[in-house]
């Protein structure tokens, strides 16, 4: 009697073992924990030994630190993976250069990530100049008698009045000490680069993390983290942060932390209610059925799955979360120190000389970046919204 | 092996003890499996019928543990494949999964993730449980596409889900399932949706599989697939087994009154209008009594009455049913004739 059972077959592997070894040392976890001990030692070696200066005199803030943390954590779990598969990423990115507005958008932000994390240190911070203040931008006039001097053309108007004119000195004009809107902005953008990282680097995988562990597992665990949700909605971030201020003063790691770790709610929320229609569906049950994991499925099947409301979800988070840092900035309780595009606007809404709206050039410039900025987030997160979804329209 | 005759056969490559699964609603619990038991050989197939809501797919889902709990509990019996307690709480079952019993679902179209390509995800069936490098695990998706019938399948290869036909999603789906080569194959109307042709086609690739002796639990409402696959018929109704036996025995003398109710529904005939809407089964006794034109009193109360032998001179002692007709003190002949008169009207369909 032939025994069917001895049918050629794959040999059989212990794949426990194979599994361990396979997962423990990925790309991803390599590039993580080597980044996260070079800023570790760096810290270490700015507290103990002596300080770390990221340019000239300019020391390492703790929200310094926290964003470098940052950047590690998106390189290892963004650029890594983006690497590592080549063709979907290729594919992406196809599907990218088909939408104009999506590019226009995209090239914008990240010229401002280059703006925002390069320049500061190779400009410094803005450097004060009395002698030159209210410049105009280049192709406007201002009235000469605001500055002890003017750096272009001085123009005579009628009776006594005489403008200054811009220069290449100062093209998008100074403020009311002299310091360039130029280098005001790129200040800002770093500001902004900062929330942005952090959000992403932080708050978003806690949102997903906390909302699909929430829809995929349910039970007990999904009421516990919904209640906390639920009661962390009731917190005013703002609130937090003027009770934190009181003690240690304007700060942005404060400002990032009591609004980015309390906002981060509806988010999870959203996550939630799109896991538990995911884990019903059809290609949940056969991952199952073919024997993976709960993390596994999780990461693999339903993350992927939720991205068309996760994406745009996330994004607009960041968004909130520059406009509040600004908002917060406008209103004078951040680090004057760290030139926000709010505390900015706040300063050329109230100058010194003149009116506000003789001095536009001061808000405006700031404002329109902001605006600018928020509005090509908005852009690139129903963008990649499609783009991600291979069933492409919509 | 040993030629020891008296020594009983070896154990089947599945067998199942009164297999009970609940189905906790917020109206109520739903006993869907009540107490099934079956085996299932190695090169045989075994295919399961009976209406919608019968618990058949939940009879499949409970068997790795795949049915979602909750709402679903398993609370009782036992399923041994292959000398594996499945039900053991220190069985990795997810080891089991997949790479030796696979799963084919209803519903193709949702059994793909449309995000990953065709054949990321014939990869992934195959690499989840085996260390193969990436071009062999790719050229066995080609393989494995072309075995189930999608033309040009190294093209197809990299397409999308939705870039595929409901037919050819639901022979994705079969490949997937084959793809770990599983030794025991659940397979949940895995032809509904595609034509006759690749009907035909698949049916040749499972009896290709059987032949190599793979196992094959097959829930089908399509009498013609069971008449062209199917070893043995298992009929359920309400969450029990009524009536199992020889897929010959059972098609031409269908011994339970369900059964021939079942077969009977197939000709179209007007009888299917008669049968009475029902509310509620009944939880205990035969739960066809409600509906069946020969109910006794002793049909009522306790389990699903035992299996009996149905003595149809055929000398098949596997074609059983349960009924308390064929046990002692009852004329079975009242409903074998009833079933003669099914047979003759169904005959011209059973025969493919």
């Amino acid at each position: 009697m032939a025994a069917p059972s001895e049918r050629p077959r794959f040999e059989r592997v212990d794949w426990s073992a194979v599994d361990a070894t396979r997962r423990t040392v990925t790309p991803e976890r390599t590039i993580l924990a080597v980044g996260l001990l070079i800023v570790a030692a760096l810290w270490l070696y700015d507290r103990y030994v002596a300080h770390v200066y990221l340019v000239a005199e300019w020391a390492v803030a703790p929200v310094d630190w926290a964003v470098m943390a940052g950047l590690v954590v998106l390189t290892a779990y963004g650029v890594v993976p983006a690497v590592r598969n080549r063709e979907a990423t290729l594919r992406v990115a196809s599907a990218i250069r088909d939408r104009p507005v999506l590019v226009a958008a995209l090239c914008f932000l990240g010229g401002l990530f280059v703006v925002g994390t390069v320049l500061p240190l190779v400009l410094g911070r803005p450097e004060l100049n009395f002698g030159y203040v209210y410049q105009p931008p280049l192709g406007f006039a201002a009235d000469a008698g605001w500055s002890p001097n003017c750096a272009g053309e001085i123009r005579q108007g009628t009776g006594i009045q005489r403008y200054c004119e811009g220069s290449l000195q100062a093209p998008l004009g100074t403020n009311g000490r002299g310091q360039l809107v130029e280098s005001l902005l790129v200040s800002g953008a770093r500001v902004a680069i900062y929330v942005v990282v952090f959000a992403l680097a932080f708050v978003v995988p806690l949102a997903t993390a906390v909302g699909v562990t929430a829809g995929f597992r349910g039970g007990r665990l999904d009421d516990v983290l919904r209640t906390y949700v639920d009661v962390q909605l009731c917190i005013p971030a703002i609130f937090l942060y003027f009770v934190g201020y009181m003690y240690v003063g304007a700060s942005l790691a404060l400002l990032l932390a009591t609004f980015g770790l309390l906002s981060w709610g509806p988010v999870a929320r959203l996550v939630r209610s799109e896991v538990l229609q995911r884990r019903e569906d059809g290609y949940v049950v056969v991952a199952r059925s073919l024997g993976a994991s709960d993390w596994y499925v999780a990461r693999r099947h339903v993350l992927p799955n939720v991205t068309n409301t996760l994406v745009p979800a996330v994004v607009h988070l960041v968004a909130i979360l520059i406009v509040a840092e600004a908002g917060v900035a406008f209103l004078g309780f951040s680090d004057v120190e760290l030139y926000s595009w709010g505390s900015t606007i706040a300063e050329g809404l109230s100058p010194d000389r003149g009116t506000a709206h003789q001095v536009w050039w001061v808000s405006t410039t700031p404002a329109v970046a902001l605006a600018a900025t928020v509005v090509s987030l908005k852009l690139v997160g129903d963008g990649l919204r499609d783009v991600l979804d291979p069933r492409g329209e919509h | 092996m040993s030629g020891d005759h008296s020594e009983p056969p070896a154990d089947p490559l599945l067998a199942v003890e009164d297999l009970r699964t609940l189905i906790r609603a917020d109206r109520g619990t739903v006993r869907a499996v009540d107490g099934v038991s079956f085996a299932v050989d190695r090169g045989e197939a075994v295919c399961l019928v009976g209406e919608s809501g019968s618990g058949k797919s939940v009879t499949c889902e409970s068997l790795t543990g795949i049915v979602p709990q909750p709402p679903a509990e398993i609370v009782g019996g036992s399923v041994t494949f292959d000398g594996i307690d499945l039900r053991a709480a220190d069985t990795d079952r997810s080891a089991i999964r997949g790479a030796r019993i696979g799963h084919v679902f209803q519903n193709p179209q949702h059994a793909l993730d449309p995000v990953y390509s065709v054949g990321d995800q014939l990869v992934e069936a195959i690499t989840i449980h085996r260390e193969v490098d990436e071009a062999t695990a790719r050229e066995r998706s080609i393989d494995l596409l072309g075995r189930v019938g999608i033309p040009r399948a190294a093209q197809r290869v990299d397409d999308y889900p939705h870039e595929f036909s409901g037919g050819m999603a639901q022979r994705v789906a079969v490949a997937i399932a084959l793809a770990a080569e599983p030794d025991l194959l659940i397979a949940d109307e895995p032809t509904t949706a595609v034509d006759v042709t690749v009907q035909a086609r698949l049916i040749d690739l499972l009896r290709g599989l059987l032949d190599d002796g793979m196992g094959l639990l097959l829930i089908t409402h399509d009498l013609r697939v069971v008449a062209a696959l199917a070893d043995r018929v298992l009929v359920m109704f309400g969450g029990t087994i009524v009536e199992r036996g020889p897929v010959e025995a059972v098609f031409d003398r269908p011994a339970h009154p369900y059964t021939q109710a079942l077969f009977d529904s197939y000709d179209g005939t007007t009888r299917l209008a008669e049968r009475p809407s029902r509310d509620e089964l009944p939880a205990d006794g035969c739960r066809f009594r409600a509906e069946c034109p020969h109910a006794v009193e002793s049909c009522a109360g306790g389990e699903q009455p035992g299996f009996h032998t149905v003595g149809d001179g055929a000398g098949t002692d596997d074609h059983a049913a349960s009924c308390v007709y064929y046990g002692d003190g009852y004329d079975a002949e009242v409903i074998q004739s009833a079933g003669r008169a099914v047979q003759q009207s169904a005959t011209g369909d059973d025969d493919d």
